[in-house]
């Protein structure tokens, strides 16, 4: 007989912990290659291409995102890992669709911050890291922008635990102030690793800014100033919209909407806590 | 076709050892060869059609928005070529964008090479032997094999609102409408299916911790495990000798 | 894992109560049932009866607490020593147990309707597809060969093992998801509306199945909205009825009295017995100028291609209006393609094709669809808004001003869903959403009204409602064209039937 098998143990305490400390680990090599790349950004990039920047761009940021990856995704319950595809489709589609358009928007964190809604930070952070490695299946240049992509979802789901989606207006705020955090975060990317941006519209702000002197880091930080956050506050707005048609039975399925109360209007039965 | 016999992993660790070392080296010589070397590869792979086209809707913008942004905007440049207004086209700045175009470029192409050459389901099956999370697996081979099946849906949800009577009209906001009636029922469909498999999912063993097998079969031999490691030992040379030469030269350059 | 017979499983469950996250009202409601080794038990109710969430609860594919409340007990006995096991007691309570919903399916094996749900969908074929579940409990490749092996030749499968599981027909596809759940041998299977939507022929393979696992051992649970030739070989039926028990007993003795009809569910089979009696019909105006007609229409999609073949060629059909004409033919033969002809959707390669006397040439799919309402086969589609009242008002504002409103209700009652207007669209059984996606089309009040397949998934009130609708329909002067494969329908109803076959139409 091997009935007690049927029903899951609690979880245990030490496998947890481990899981916990990749995510620090990950979220750790982020912050520091962000500060490394900002405290030595060569002052004269025509001096050997920033050769070591970009090394340290791309192996710092994959390095925090693979580890986020890595401690996030066996913790997630299936219901969610499931929603990741679907995510990652919208995120690549809409992506794809606004990168050949010219306007300086990405729309491509449509999905992340559906699932980081629905499921909460870590899951949020974990979508955006996948959907950056599974979109560059077919278009490499966003590889290096995980570390960003992670910090939207993360972001995303913070905003979602205090409640800043119950109020239809506050998910547009949430979203702008994402974005100033999300864009100061890739600008580096491309400044060391691509030397610019690929967009026609994006390319041309940070031409002007160029034409008035600022460096090249500086220029697309201001860029990404200005683009990211309109970009993150129209991102939010619509995932907010998806979220609000789903019906209850399907949102309530997820712990983190009810736990935290998530959404509005859609009270759940705090009975159970 | 030589290449889909090879293990995906064994041309993941070559495209990535190729990329840290164009980096490391960052010369237009040394980028252009790896570029040009990645397309005759893929020449010889009958896949050079699909990897030039690809790879030009990648770069093409991202060559003009550099030429463009160095070309005629490159305050640090001393060398001016010529001069209108605000813009002065410099040498510093063409060849700051030579050098970063070229660069991408050979990210790019290697990378498409990377993708075309190999099959989803094998390299699903390859990541599963080194014990990686089976979620991310999961979630690459789904994503990849989602988007036709999305795309036929979004087909269908049109036709469907055609029918009910929906017009798309040619004004901004009557179309921006229309892609809120389709996102929305796509959507719903999507995570609603999605809350489904979850559930056959867990019924089929996904959650199981613990060691899993694979039943496809993935070639893979010695001589490709040692091209592997000696692929990244000579990433991580040139990774050092990078760091080295800048900090001889004095400060991260 | 082989020989002749599974590790016989007995499960009870006694569920007091079951309600959805965020619903008021619960889903099931003092629900027993037990499945006894090589018994066959059907649970049978009309759409939203509960049996689907009853077939997912004893599957653990629902689990009380992660997807609702559930108070009851679930016990299951593996093997011959019942004495050891303890019942999985449910209060609703955060320390109610949770299943192990992997270990669970080793014993009880679930197939949802649904079949393309079971599946992983990131398997290339039909083997790897069967190996998923094996591969995720790390059985040793050599026992997993054998194992899909054995499953495919049960399921009978053993010639499509290469094929991508895309590419395979619905009853092939049933037939995958059923060798998904058997990999395990579990020794009891629940099965949630195994036959519906196949053909003859898949129907006879998968009683076939049942009848061999049954022979094995394997205790049975068929949930259905059909009295059909695979139910009535039960040894005990269960009638649910809004989440409750209505009826228990033998086949013989329930069919005798009402408590299937009054539950919605289908009886067919058995002369006499039908429900649907056809309903009185008015005759069509005979005079009047044809509503639809098309004019030696031809259509294929690789035309010009070599051997390509046009699935219409040179068709002509007229339909006056208060006319309701049934369109049959075989699977594939292009029935669904005739009704995308009529608004545009799809353009005929020759031919013309006149809505209420106007050629449709050149005017868009949105404006003729003013005159024709097509009803597609999944409702999901077709369904957009936040509630039924908003998703049958839709659009209608700018049809009839201020007559929208009561336009909305007069089509949401004619279809029974007058009490529904703020449900969520998705929440609506399956009966429910194709009628309401029923009502966003007659409440525009076409000139003509085509519905593709409109009894699949409807219970017994739902075909009520149905053709009530049609006759109603055709009633105030609107042509009916309804594509549908039950022949018996299409007699009852329809004034003629017209059969679509190699790419001809011909009368009958």
């Amino acid at each position: 007989m091997s009935q007690p098998s049927l029903t899951l143990p609690t979880p245990g305490q030490q496998a947890g912990r481990n899981r916990r400390l990749l995510e620090l680990l990950g979220a750790a090599a982020i912050a520091a290659t962000f500060v490394y790349l900002v405290l030595t950004q060569p002052a004269d990039i025509a001096g050997g291409l920033g050769s070591v920047s970009a090394l340290v761009a791309l192996g710092g940021f994959l390095l925090g995102a693979a580890l986020l990856i890595a401690g996030v995704l066996p913790t997630l319950p299936t219901s969610t890992v499931v929603l990741m595809p679907v995510a990652l489709v919208l995120n690549i589609v809409l992506g794809q669709l606004m990168g050949t358009s010219g306007l300086p928007f990405y729309f491509d964190a449509i999905g992340t911050v559906l699932v980081a809604v629905l499921a909460g930070p870590a899951a949020g952070a974990a979508t955006g890291a996948l959907s950056s490695i599974v979109w560059s299946f077919i278009n490499p240049t966003v590889l290096p922008f995980a570390a960003g992509a992670a910090l939207i979802g993360f972001l995303a789901g913070t905003a979602a635990r205090y409640g800043l989606f119950r109020r239809f207006y506050l998910a547009p705020v949430a979203g702008f102030v994402t974005g100033i955090l999300a864009g100061v975060v890739s600008a580096p990317v491309a400044a060391f690793v691509f030397g610019g941006t690929s967009g026609a519209g994006t390319g041309a702000i940070v031409s002007a800014f160029r034409a008035m002197g600022d460096t090249l880091l500086a220029a697309i930080t201001k860029q990404a100033l200005i683009s990211d956050p309109m970009d993150k506050a129209i991102v939010f707005a619509i995932a907010a919209t998806l979220v609000y048609a789903l019906p209850r039975r399907t949102t309530f399925q997820f712990p983190f909407v009810r736990r935290f109360n998530v959404l509005a209007g859609k009270d759940p039965a705090k009975r159970d806590s | 076709m030589a290449a889909p016999r090879l293990n995906p992993l064994t041309l993941l660790a070559a495209a990535a050892a190729v990329l840290v070392i164009t980096t490391a080296a960052s010369s237009w010589a040394f980028s252009l060869t790896v570029a040009a070397g990645a397309v005759a590869l893929s020449a010889a792979n009958g896949c050079a059609r699909r990897v030039l086209l690809a790879g030009t809707a990648i770069l093409a913008p991202f060559w003009l928005s550099l030429l463009v942004m160095h070309g005629l905007f490159y305050p640090e440049g001393r060398t001016v070529l010529v001069h209108w207004g605000p813009a002065r086209v410099t040498a510093e700045g063409l060849g700051f964008a030579l050098d970063m175009g070229l660069r991408t470029s050979a990210f790019v192409l290697v990378l498409m090479l990377f993708s075309f050459s190999i099959r989803v389901p094998d390299l699903v099956a390859a990541l599963a032997t080194l014990r990686l999370p089976p979620q991310f697996g999961y979630v690459l081979a789904s994503t990849l094999m989602l988007a036709p099946i999305i795309a036929a849906r979004l087909g269908k949800v049109r036709q469907a609102q055609e029918a009910r009577g929906l017009v798309v009209g040619k004004g901004i906001r009557s179309r921006l409408g229309a892609v809120r009636l389709q996102m929305i029922p796509l959507v719903l469909g999507l995570v609603h299916d999605a809350g489904t498999r979850a559930q056959a999912l867990d019924a089929r063993g996904f959650g199981r911790p613990g060691p899993r097998t694979t039943y496809r079969k993935v070639n893979d031999s010695h001589a490709q495990r040692g091209f592997r490691v000696v692929a990244l030992l000579l990433a991580a040379v040139a990774v050092v000798l990078r760091i080295a030469a800048s900090y001889l030269t004095g400060g991260p350059a | 894992m082989s020989g002749q017979e599974t590790a016989r499983a007995t499960l009870q469950a006694a569920i007091d109560s079951f309600a959805f996250h965020g619903d008021s009202a619960p889903a099931l409601r003092g629900v027993q049932v037990e499945a006894v080794p090589g018994s066959l038990t059907a649970v049978l109710g009309g759409s939203g009866s509960g049996k689907s969430t009853l077939g997912r609860l004893l599957g653990a594919w629902l689990e009380g607490g992660r997807d609702g409340t559930l108070k009851g007990t679930l016990q299951l006995y593996v093997g011959d020593n019942t004495d050891e096991s303890r019942p999985l007691v449910y209060s609703g309570a955060d320390d109610d147990p949770r299943i192990d919903a992997a270990a669970w399916a080793d014993h009880v094996g679930y197939v949802p309707q649904d079949a393309a749900a079971m599946l992983s969908a990131v398997r290339g074929t039909v083997e790897e597809e069967l190996a998923f579940g094996l591969e995720n409990r790390g059985t040793a490749r050599a026992d997993m060969v054998r194992i899909v092996a054995e499953t495919a030749h049960r399921t009978g499968l053993t010639g499509l093992l290469e094929r991508d599981p895309a590419t395979l027909s619905g009853g092939e596809l049933r037939r995958l998801a059923l060798g998904c759940a058997i990999v395990a041998d579990p020794g009891i299977l629940i099965l949630d509306e195994p036959l519906a939507s196949l053909d003859d022929a898949g129907a006879r393979a998968l009683t076939g199945l049942v009848k061999a696992q049954l022979a094995r051992g394997t205790a049975v649970v068929v949930l259905s909205q059909h009295a059909d030739s695979l139910t009535r070989t039960a040894s005990q039926w269960i009638v649910l009825k809004g989440g409750a028990v209505t009826a228990a007993g033998r086949p013989d003795r329930l069919l005798a009295g009402d408590s299937l009809a009054d539950a919605g569910v289908v009886v067919s089979g058995l002369p006499g017995q039908r429900s649907l009696q056809a309903q009185p019909r008015l005759s069509p105006v005979p005079a009047a100028a044809p509503a639809l007609e098309l004019d030696g229409v031809s259509f294929g999609y690789h035309a010009g291609g070599p051997g390509s073949s046009l699935l219409l060629d040179n068709a002509d059909l007229s339909v006056r209006p208060g006319e309701i004409v049934a369109v049959t033919g075989p699977n594939g033969a292009g029935k669904s393609t005739l009704l995308r002809l009529f608004n545009g959707l799809l353009r005929p390669l020759r031919g013309e094709v006149r809505v209420d006397g106007k050629a449709i040439s050149g005017v868009p799919t949105g404006i003729v669809a003013e005159r024709l309402g097509l009803l597609f086969q999944h409702p999901h589609d077709q369904l957009f808004e936040r509630t039924v009242q908003r998703e049958v008002s839709f659009g209608l504002e700018r049809l009839f001003g201020d007559g929208a409103q009561a336009r909305a209700e007069a089509a949401l009652a004619s279809v029974g869903l007058d009490g529904d207007g703020g449900v969520h669209p998705h929440e609506l059984s399956g009966s429910g959403q194709r009628l309401l996606a029923l009502a966003t089309v007659l409440a525009r009040e076409p000139a003509v009204l085509a519905l593709d397949e409109p009894t699949v998934a409807l219970d017994a009130h739902g075909l009520q409602r149905l053709t009530a609708a049609i006759s109603a329909a055709a009633g105030r002067g609107a042509a009916v064209v309804l594509v549908t494969h039950d022949l018996a329908f299409a007699r009852a109803h329809a004034h003629r039937t017209v059969k679509l076959s190699g790419g001809v139409l011909a009368g009958s």
